[in-house]
């Protein structure tokens, strides 16, 4: 039998949803996690990788005061934050590419103007396999970590989640 | 889904970590400029080719790297009024001397290497010190979430936002 993870209730393997509040069973036919970076990868949440905490601007922020607060800050990304929501990511491949040789076109014009508007984000509750895959799909290097009402909470890096999974499997470093 | 996880897939993977090489992981082609580029010029060709880093290269031999670290440095500089930055040579903004990997090390190393001096990207070169690409973080990534697609791959965010109903009619 295996239990219901909603309700409790025993049902019989194999089956969809649970006989009794018919909720998915689904994610109890994963395979036995095999080993501790597999096991990891289906139990832990972000929240277990402590996210840091994001360096937030307004959209109207000016650029260069925001290019300053990145070397500053030694960050890759400062996340654009308009009535607590996150409406934007501005990270230094932004700069890279998006801002032109000369700095009269942009040091004064707002960030908005030159960020990623409505990146992807993350529950901290996901668990952290979610997050390499939206990860390695979409190629991002910093995904905004936010609360139920997109209050961001913090960034999660591919550095951190590579130090996630080389620290779990052992060999490796 | 059936259980059909192999029993040795986690001594597996170790030895493919162990025995996998950096080439056959890497995939884009450097990026390389000379010394004497200027930085009005790698700017301009990094933003065209879409890339974040450029090798600098003399004669074939990596001498140097500049990164999208760099141009943040440096754009914050011209937004301060140092525009005649534009046309200094590469050599005197670039990091010079990087660390980096021989195309037949293997993966575990280069993750070793990566993590301990917190570099996203290392130079992978041939025997002669001529660079043959990148090897990124977002590289090793991929070669993790390839590895271990049954849990990367078909898992929910979390059990409750599972779709609660079927669609269509």
């Amino acid at each position: 039998m295996i239990c219901c993870p909603f309700c409790g209730a025993e049902n019989i393997p194999g089956d969809d949803l649970c006989e009794v509040c018919h909720e998915p069973l689904s994610t109890l036919h994963l395979p036995e996690p095999a080993t501790e970076v597999e096991r990891g990868l289906i139990k832990d949440r972000l929240e277990s990788l402590n996210p840091r905490a994001p360096v937030v601007v307004e959209p109207e922020m000016p650029v260069l005061p925001v290019l300053r607060m990145m070397l500053d800050h030694k960050i890759g990304c400062v996340l654009v934050v308009k009535e607590a929501r996150v409406v934007g990511i501005f990270t230094e491949r932004d700069a890279l590419l998006r801002l032109s040789d000369d700095p009269q076109e942009w040091k004064d014009r707002p960030v908005s103007e030159f960020m990623t508007p409505n990146p992807q984000t993350l529950d901290l509750k996901a668990k952290v396999a979610f997050a390499v895959q939206r990860m390695d799909q979409g190629g991002y290097r910093h995904v905004p970590v936010v609360d139920d009402q997109q209050r961001p909470i913090g960034v999660i890096s591919v550095r951190d989640i590579l130090r996630y999974l080389t620290e779990r499997l052992g060999a490796p470093v | 889904m059936p259980s059909d996880l192999d029993e040795g897939a986690a001594a597996k993977f170790h030895l493919k970590l162990d025995s996998e090489t950096v080439a056959e992981v890497i995939s884009a082609d450097p990026v390389c400029v000379s010394e004497q580029a200027t930085l009005r010029e790698v700017l301009s060709l990094l933003r065209r080719l879409g890339r974040g880093c450029a090798l600098v290269c003399q004669e074939q031999k990596l001498v140097g790297i500049f990164t999208e670290r760099d141009a943040l440095r440096l754009l914050a500089l011209l937004g301060a009024g140092n525009v005649q930055l534009l046309d200094q040579p590469i050599r005197s903004l670039m990091v010079p001397n990087p660390v980096t990997i021989r195309k037949d090390a293997t993966v575990a190393e280069a993750i070793r290497r990566m993590s301990q001096g917190g570099y996203r990207r290392l130079p992978v070169v041939d025997g002669n010190g001529t660079p043959v690409g990148v090897m990124k973080v977002s590289g090793i990534l991929h070669y993790f979430a390839e590895h271990f697609p049954k849990y990367v791959y078909t898992l929910p965010p979390e059990p409750h936002y599972a779709p609660r109903e079927r669609d269509g009619a």
